[in-house]
């Protein structure tokens, strides 16, 4: 077909429903902050792992949809969240990404976190227990009892990653993501892990177009490395398989890192209960991503900052019981492939922000593609229709106009 | 553990004669500042030749977030010859790279065959891809921001890279990059 005139453009795709969506879902700001509402306000997110708070009074901070978020473990070593913000004035309380409360602070006594604007303290429980000039200030009209921290819904799971929920009452977190973890589940909680790498990166472009780049492999096409080390009957074979809540999980292969100049074969380091040179990918809604290349699992979590840009936090974990060498080799054959300076994400970071140059708020609509059927193997796009059909309940609006309410019917799960 | 890079006390060669410690800190700086300009015009493999056949390649940064000292790339020169070999088959951002170095310290091994030198750089982005060449390109940014830390061997009067490591501050690194830093 010749290239098109404008209507042509903007015409329906001769698709079927569900197999293609409207790119407003990508720029438009009311649906952004809607998202934040709906959607990440009252989903589980992995915000760290627990090996990256391994000591009583040791604390991470996050954010989740605006929202900024502490973690800490407990002198009884429970990891508990909460809201990172004073009761009183609505301080930021810690301001460090990372750090212990054992010591003490400017403002405050050890084994408290500590507001260090007026010098409220807490303990790890989120109880408040000390207000500074308490009797004189407040009387008995506020005692401290009644302004402990906001906790929120904590759990370690699935290999000890912190999930944190800003919904008091979201669906149970077994239920939420068990059924695509069982493909690792037992690889994952056989031994503690560590994590040894993490940086972010702010791209301009929408989360949901990063998801989607981690939801379908077609894109393999783009990665010279992939193509050489993969594109054989086996990988061509593997499943894309579609689980409850918008989850999918992509099954493996044995990978021949081998044929790519320079690289080796990660058969010896392989996760426990794995055969050599496995790859597995788990992808959760709304946007996180845990993968494992044989030797080195990696997780990916994004944290929405607007229509065209999201940040993304990538962690590379091993086991804990590494040694130096083995640890040394993990980290080399994670960062080869998915470090800053690795083969594969600079691409992948590319291809998405290309796309988010076309699709910025303001940009007119296009429909973008998701009808590969291949029988939900590797290149079949079934993954991200069964995203959006998710996407597409949890927002009441049809992904392929998303002006209209969400019927089933029309984005029919595969 | 943290970004601090540790600098002993100055050592110009030890019993060396001063004139041949000075000539070896010299070829030091040399080596530093020509490895700059053939990194910015992306002249990988005259690059390599100044690194010995010992030479091994770092990329690395400590994490406050998760406590750790992290090596984003490690390469050997064998290693780095395959990667500069197969940069043609990877689709990369075309926005060149310049790197500022200033070499800070250097200090002469006592024997004056072995030298070590520290460095700041800055390396900006100019770009060219960006994320919407029609608007972006020509813009000038700071992508990375670090310390190179260098060992050599002398050889021949000419100091031949046996290592660097490329100690980042930034953790920000959005896009990243598939060149040598």
């Amino acid at each position: 077909m010749p290239a098109r005139n404008h209507k042509q453009w903007m015409a329906a795709p001769n698709l079927k429903d569900g197999e293609w969506i409207d790119s407003r879902v990508y720029t438009d700001q009311a649906i952004f902050d809607e998202e934040l509402e709906k959607i990440f306000k009252n989903a589980w997110i992995p915000v760290c792992h627990e090996s990256e708070l391994p000591k009583a009074y040791d604390f991470r901070t996050t954010s989740i949809a605006n929202e900024p978020v502490i973690v800490c473990r407990g002198p009884d070593n429970e990891v508990r969240a909460f809201l990172n913000v004073c009761p009183h004035r609505g301080m930021l309380i810690e301001r460090r990404p990372s750090g212990s409360f054992y010591e003490g602070q400017p403002s405050g006594n050890p084994k408290r976190m500590t507001c260090m604007f007026h010098a409220w303290q807490f303990d790890m429980k989120g109880n408040c227990v000390y207000i500074s000039r308490e009797k004189e200030g407040y009387q008995d009209r506020l005692p401290k009892e009644s302004v402990g921290l906001r906790r929120l819904r904590c759990e370690v799971k699935f290999g000890g990653f912190v999930w944190v929920n800003l919904n008091d009452n979201p669906v149970d977190l077994e239920e939420w993501a068990g059924k695509p973890f069982e493909c690792l589940r037992k690889t994952l909680d056989a031994e503690p892990m560590e994590v040894f790498h993490y940086h972010k990166a702010i791209v301009n472009t929408n989360y949901k177009l990063w998801h989607d780049t981690n939801c379908e492999f077609y894109h393999d096409f783009m990665h010279y490395h992939n193509r050489v080390t993969g594109f054989n009957d086996a990988y061509f074979a593997r499943k894309n398989e579609a689980f409850e809540h918008g989850h999918i999980v992509v099954g493996t292969f044995e990978v021949n890192y081998d044929q790519y100049e320079g690289f080796e074969s990660r058969a010896g380091l392989s996760f426990p209960h794995l055969p050599p040179n496995q790859w597995y990918m788990i992808d959760l809604f709304p946007g996180m991503n845990f993968n494992l290349r044989g030797s080195a699992l990696r997780c990916d979590v994004v944290t929405p900052l607007g229509p065209d840009k999201v940040m993304i936090e990538f962690r590379g974990l091993g086991l804990k019981r590494d040694t130096p060498e083995e640890r040394q080799t993990r980290i080399n054959h994670h960062n080869s492939i998915w470090g800053p300076f690795g083969r594969n994400l600079h691409e992948d970071l590319i291809g998405v922000q290309g796309q988010g140059t076309t699709m910025r708020p303001g940009s007119e609509s296009r429909r973008v593609l998701h009808g590969r059927q291949e029988n939900q193997t590797i290149h079949d796009e079934n993954g991200m229709r069964h995203y959006y059909a998710e996407w597409g309940k949890w927002m009441n609006r049809l992904p392929s106009n998303p002006e209209a309410p969400f019927t089933q019917v029309a984005v029919a799960a595969e | 553990m943290d970004t601090q890079v540790e600098i002993s006390a100055p050592t110009m060669g030890g019993g060396l004669d001063p004139s041949i410690s000075r000539d070896v800190a010299d070829a030091v700086r040399d080596t530093i500042y020509r490895a700059t300009i053939l990194l910015d015009s992306q002249e990988w493999n005259n690059w390599l030749e100044l690194c010995d056949e010992s030479f091994s390649y770092d990329i690395k940064s400590w994490s406050p977030e998760i406590n750790y000292d992290m090596t984003y790339l490690h390469a050997s020169r064998k290693d780095m010859e395959a990667l500069i070999r197969l940069l043609p088959k990877h689709n990369t951002d075309h926005s060149p790279l310049t790197r500022h170095t200033s070499v800070y310290t250097v200090d002469v091994g006592d024997n004056g065959e072995t030298a070590s030198a520290v460095s700041g750089f800055i390396v900006f982005q100019h770009l060219l891809d960006g994320t919407n060449s029609h608007i972006d390109s020509g813009e000038s940014r700071l992508f990375l921001v670090g310390k190179y830390l260098d060992t050599f061997k002398i050889v021949d009067g000419r100091a031949m890279f046996t290592s660097r490591i490329a100690r980042l501050e930034n953790r920000r690194l959005d896009k990243g990059s598939h060149w040598p830093i």
